[in-house]
């Protein structure tokens, strides 16, 4: 049976960017029935296979508006990675995406694996972010970057697979063989704590 | 107590108590007629169950006591009836070996007889594995059976067959081998082994039992036993017995199993596998198997199902003083006489506090739901002897008369006959002294016999009913007034009863239950460790200086005991026996909980109102929540459904639930409750999913109009308290926002100064003074927030520019209204606000808002030249702009 990481994922970004669609989307399609689903959209779990392991991200949606920014760093500590999001057709939430990728370099956990999601990429009309600004920024905070579309399914289990390859695979000794019972508790309680 | 305060109290109880006597009748009753054997007990048991009707007004019901009286299974004992499963539980330090690696079980084993086996915790599959020594003929002499451990059940690997606990995974396969070549063989030491006396002896051997002379082989050792044939179901259940050469399953009475705790397990396989192994199970658990599943369908529907009756490692009564004993112990004088005799003895002897870790052999505790320990004074006080021989079965009494007494008397026990609870440390108890020759001795003096049992199991009975009402809506609720208190006689009929109740007890709420009441247990290093610090807090308030320091003290505290409890031996079993591995720490917690914030419950709450009032917090969170009640839901952000009144009513009454417990998890539970019913209230059927941006207010909203000082209170409690690994779930989610929703509230009034300029507009600010300092020197009013320069634009006289007052939620149809006024614009409606940038002109539609607009402007790091034009929306704009360039260019 492939041992189960429970990774803490933080969602953050501008109100009105999507960043609950994308959890919906991800978290709904090819849902799992087995799996008890979570009370309300701004918590979701999904667990997904990665190499021996399964990765079961517990999503932490934050609320987008400047008056709970200061609630964040309740959100995001902890966390394995966070998923910041800005629409493309807002340069406003883009702005507010490098604001939070500074607060997250300067306060959030270290390790913190980071994902940028151009999100309503359907709306290519519309778009005021190219897709080359945030490629180029992403590339030098060493973000994965991906444009997504909550509405048409695109890119949001890339999006998380992006994210499942980031995650340093658990030290192969630590899992394995030398444990007696005390190590092999020692080891559940540092998968859980790593997320 | 008088009696008559009792009889008062019975008379008060007596309806909720008969139902209670009723159901558990009927209950028998179903048992009896689907019971495969019948006999003559039949008429007893069920008079027994209804005596307690008859016995409450009388206060010395000895006869029934005694005839009911679980100790009776110690003739049992005598007359050779240990089950395998009690001999398992014996000589777990023989066979259950954890720490075992291969060289050394290959080592025992390969000297051994086929059919022995060893349990041990196999380094290379990180599994608990069967190691299982085979006849010569297999080839090799060794095979290991993996043990899968879900997570309520052990089962072998390949088979469908599962249990509650090693120890009945174990026992079913000393019968039936179903994936095993053959079934399993105890040494033949504990299978002829007669009395418990016996098997403790071989269990005090530990590892060494495989090398020592105890282990001496039967001259003609029988081969392990052939897969039986699939047509031996009608074969009885004493032919099974023959296996092993003990007793092994045999069906029970009603009478059998409230009285006797010793026995052969009336079914220790999961009622639900029986059906697809059917051929590999004998007769009598065939034919067992639907009496049970009825038990399971009709009193506990979703329950795990029910449990054997506990078997006992208790001393056994030998003696032949025991009815007089009794009867003597059970007069009321007496009952006092005994207590302090026993007191005054105990206080005379005093030895150390045990050592942190005891040897397994040196404990005898039993956790069957009625953990008995096994006292011993040190050998040197033979001459006591004889008197506290007869102090056993007496005791058991008085105890419980104690207990009545205690329970219905007073509320602060300080005064109290407390003998084992209160604060002096009964350091004149020492656990054991090892040495066999004591052993008889040893098995007469179980000092805290039944005063644990019946206590502890109705006290969490009880306790249980209040928390458990509101558990996840999986498991079966429980009714029962929590205030319910007991009358003495009730009471010890009731223990048979709760006996019955405790065998359907999951192996969780044993394993729970029994460390509840180790910890209670001064004679054992964790009950000192618990004890000491409960009323180290209790008594010494000023030993944490903030609120936040007193409960991570705690959570610090609950989290070493657990690790202690989790490596120490005095679990006895081993925890690992009866709960599957990745279980065990959610099971430690749990108990910690009620161990340690229990107790302790009463004393935080206090503490945390009193930090709370000190440095004005409270203060402050009741002026801004009376603020905050005052506001519309749109002024806290909220553009969602909320609850109405009778929402938060209900809400209201989930937190005032919530302040009743004392386990942070079950508190955690009501908080997501709330939540849910929230997320409800939003949704109002509209199928929309709601993220944090529209819950987050909703919940600070709903958290204003319940209105409630205290859940500032429970939510730390629950943030400080909460096992550390639940942080990260759904649990601690709501906690957060919760917690986030709480502080905004207690922030409302700084935050309504703050938002003179508005959100929006400080960072706005912040980054224009980034700007502003490289670029410019002096700020115009204009670059403020609150202020539009807006420029007015005839055809014929030309730009003129005013600067307006402009709030950031003021929209261009607002802005445009302004306009009009300020500029005396008599036709309205054919002038519109224009944006002027990069020599374009972008028509503003209504519904946009101009100061986002140009913070948006303003925060783009290349700085462009932009304005704000009222004027015409058919004329042509071009020349007249630019006719008054100099005027936009002050702008």
């Amino acid at each position: 049976m492939m041992a189960i990481r429970e990774l803490k994922v933080c969602l953050l970004g501008d109100t009105g960017v999507g960043k609950s669609s994308i959890v919906c989307r991800f978290v709904q399609d090819h849902f799992d029935h087995n799996i008890s689903p979570t009370i309300g959209a701004s918590f979701m779990t999904k667990t997904v296979p990665c190499g021996n392991e399964l990765h079961k991200f517990l999503i932490w949606d934050t609320a987008g508006q400047e008056r709970f920014h200061s609630l964040a760093p309740m959100y995001y500590r902890g966390s394995a990675a966070a998923v910041i999001v800005y629409d493309i057709t807002k340069q406003d939430s883009f702005h507010t995406l490098k604001k939070w990728v500074k607060e997250l370099k300067e306060h959030g956990p270290e390790n913190i694996v980071m994902a940028i999601a151009g999100n309503k990429c359907d709306l290519s009309d519309l778009r005021e972010v190219p897709m080359k600004d945030a490629k180029e920024y992403a590339e030098s905070i060493g973000a994965i970057v991906v444009e997504t579309s909550a509405k048409n399914a695109i890119n949001i289990e890339e999006l998380f697979q992006g994210i499942s390859r980031q995650i340093p695979p658990l030290d192969s000794h630590e899992n394995g063989n030398n444990g007696a019972i005390k190590l092999g508790k020692q080891t559940t309680q540092t998968t859980r704590r790593c997320c | 107590m008088s009696s008559v305060t009792m009889e008062a109290r019975c008379l008060e109880k007596r309806g909720s108590f008969f139902k209670l006597i009723d159901t558990i009748a009927s209950e028998i009753g179903e048992l009896k007629q689907e019971m495969v054997q019948t006999d003559l007990m039949l008429e007893d048991g069920s008079t027994d169950l209804q005596s307690p009707v008859k016995d409450m007004d009388n206060v010395c019901p000895e006869k029934k006591d005694l005839k009911g009286c679980p100790r009776d299974s110690g003739y049992d004992s005598l007359s050779n009836k240990l089950s395998i499963l009690d001999k398992l539980l014996h000589t777990h330090p023989v066979w259950l070996q954890l720490g075992l690696n291969d060289a050394e079980a290959v080592e025992i084993l390969q000297s051994q007889p086929p059919g022995i086996f060893l349990v041990r915790k196999s380094t290379r599959m990180q599994k608990k594995v069967l190691s299982l020594r085979l006849p010569n003929e297999f080839g090799s002499r060794l095979k290991e059976f993996a043990i899968k451990e879900s997570t309520y059940t052990f089962s072998l690997e390949g088979s469908g067959i599962s249990f509650a606990d090693l120890f009945r995974l174990i026992a079913f396969y000393c019968i039936s081998r179903d994936v095993l070549p053959f079934t399993l063989k105890l040494p033949h030491a504990i299978a002829a082994a007669k009395t418990e006396a016996e098997l403790e002896d071989i269990a005090q051997l530990g590892l060494n039992f495989w090398s020592s002379p105890a282990n001496n082989n039967p001259p003609n050792p029988s081969p392990p036993r052939r897969p039986l044939p699939s047509d031996n179901a009608c074969k009885d259940s004493r032919q099974l017995c023959l296996i092993n050469g003990v007793h092994s399953i045999r069906t029970r009475t009603p009478s059998e199993l409230e009285c006797s705790q010793t026995n052969g397990a009336l079914c220790f396989i999961n009622p639900l596998f029986l059906k697809v192994h059917s051929q590999d199970v004998s007769g009598s658990l065939k034919r067992q198997s639907p009496r049970t599943q009825d038990v399971n369908g009709t009193e506990k529907p979703r329950s795990p199902p029910p449990r054997p009756p506990p078997p006992s490692i208790n001393s056994l009564l030998t003696s032949p003083q025991l009815s007089t004993s009794i009867k003597q112990a059970s007069m009321p004088g007496t009952v006092n006489h005994n207590k302090y005799r026993n007191l005054d003895l105990l206080q005379k002897k005093p030895t150390p506090v045990p050592p942190p870790r005891l040897k397994k052999q040196a404990v005898s505790l039993e956790g069957e739901g009625n953990a008995k320990t096994v006292a011993v004074i040190r050998s040197s006080h033979n001459s006591v002897r004889g008197s506290e021989t007869a102090c056993d079965p007496g005791e058991a009494l008085c105890e419980q008369n104690l207990t009545a007494c205690r329970k219905t008397l007073a509320t602060n026990s300080e005064s109290l006959v407390q003998w084992n609870g209160g604060r002096q440390r009964l350091s004149d108890m020492s656990i054991s002294t090892s040495s066999s020759d004591s052993l008889d001795f040893d098995r007469s003096m179980p000092l805290f016999g039944y005063e644990g049992d019946t206590n502890s199991s109705l006290e969490d009975f009880e306790g249980e009913s209040d928390q458990e009402s509101m558990a996840p809506p999986l498991k079966p609720k429980k009714k029962r007034n929590s205030s319910f208190v007991l009358p003495k006689i009730v009471k010890s009929q009731l223990r048979k009863v709760s006996g019955v109740f405790s065998s359907f007890m999951t192996p969780e709420k044993r394993m729970i239950k029994k460390i509840a009441e180790l910890s209670q247990d001064k004679r054992t290093y964790f009950g000192c460790l618990v004890q000491d610090y409960v009323s180290f807090l209790q008594e010494n308030k000023e030993c944490h200086v903030s609120s936040t320091d007193m409960l991570q003290t705690i959570r610090q505290f609950m989290t070493q005991v657990k690790n202690y409890l989790s490596q120490s031996s005095e679990l006895d079993p081993p925890i690992e026996s009866l709960i599957p591995e990745d279980q065990i720490d959610v099971v430690l917690e749990k108990a910690m909980h009620k161990c340690i914030l229990k107790p302790l419950k009463g004393h935080i709450e206090a503490m945390l109102k009193e930090f709370h009032t000190v440095d004005g917090s409270w203060k402050q969170l009741k002026e801004n929540l009376q603020l905050v009640r005052q506001r519309n839901p749109q002024e806290l952000g909220v553009y969602v459904p909320t609850p109405d009144f009778v929402d938060v009513e209900k809400i209201k009454v989930k937190f005032m639930t919530m302040q009743k417990m004392y386990s942070p998890e079950k508190k955690v539970m009501l908080l997501l409750r709330v939540c849910k019913l929230i997320y409800t209230v939003m949704e109002n059927n509209s199928g929309r999913m709601y993220g944090a941006d529209d819950f987050l207010p909703v919940l600070t909203y709903v958290v204003a109009q319940c209105d409630m000082l205290e859940l500032d209170t429970e939510i730390e409690y629950m943030m400080e308290l909460l096992d550390p690994s639940l942080l990260h779930g759904e649990g601690g989610y709501y906690l957060t926002s919760a917690y986030g929703a709480l502080s905004l509230i207690k922030n409302f009034q700084e935050e309504q100064a703050a938002r003179l300029l508005s959100s929006e507009a400080r960072d706005t600010l912040r980054q224009w003074h980034k700007r502003r300092t490289t670029n410019r020197t002096i700020p115009s009013v204009d670059d403020f927030q609150n202020y539009l320069r807006v420029a007015f634009q005839e055809v014929n006289s030309g730009c003129t520019g005013k600067t307006l007052l402009v709030r950031p939620y003021i929209t261009t149809e607002d802005v445009c209204q302004l306009c009009a006024e300020k500029f005396k614009v008599d036709n309205p409606e054919d002038y519109s606000l224009f944006l002027f940038i990069d020599d374009t002109w972008q028509q503003l539609t209504e519904d946009t808002y101009p100061q986002k607009i140009k913070a948006e402007l303003h925060s783009r790091p290349q700085p462009q030249v932009f304005h704000f034009v009222y004027k015409r929306i058919n004329s042509d704009p071009y020349g007249a702009i630019f006719q008054n360039n100099d005027d936009n260019s002050t702008l």
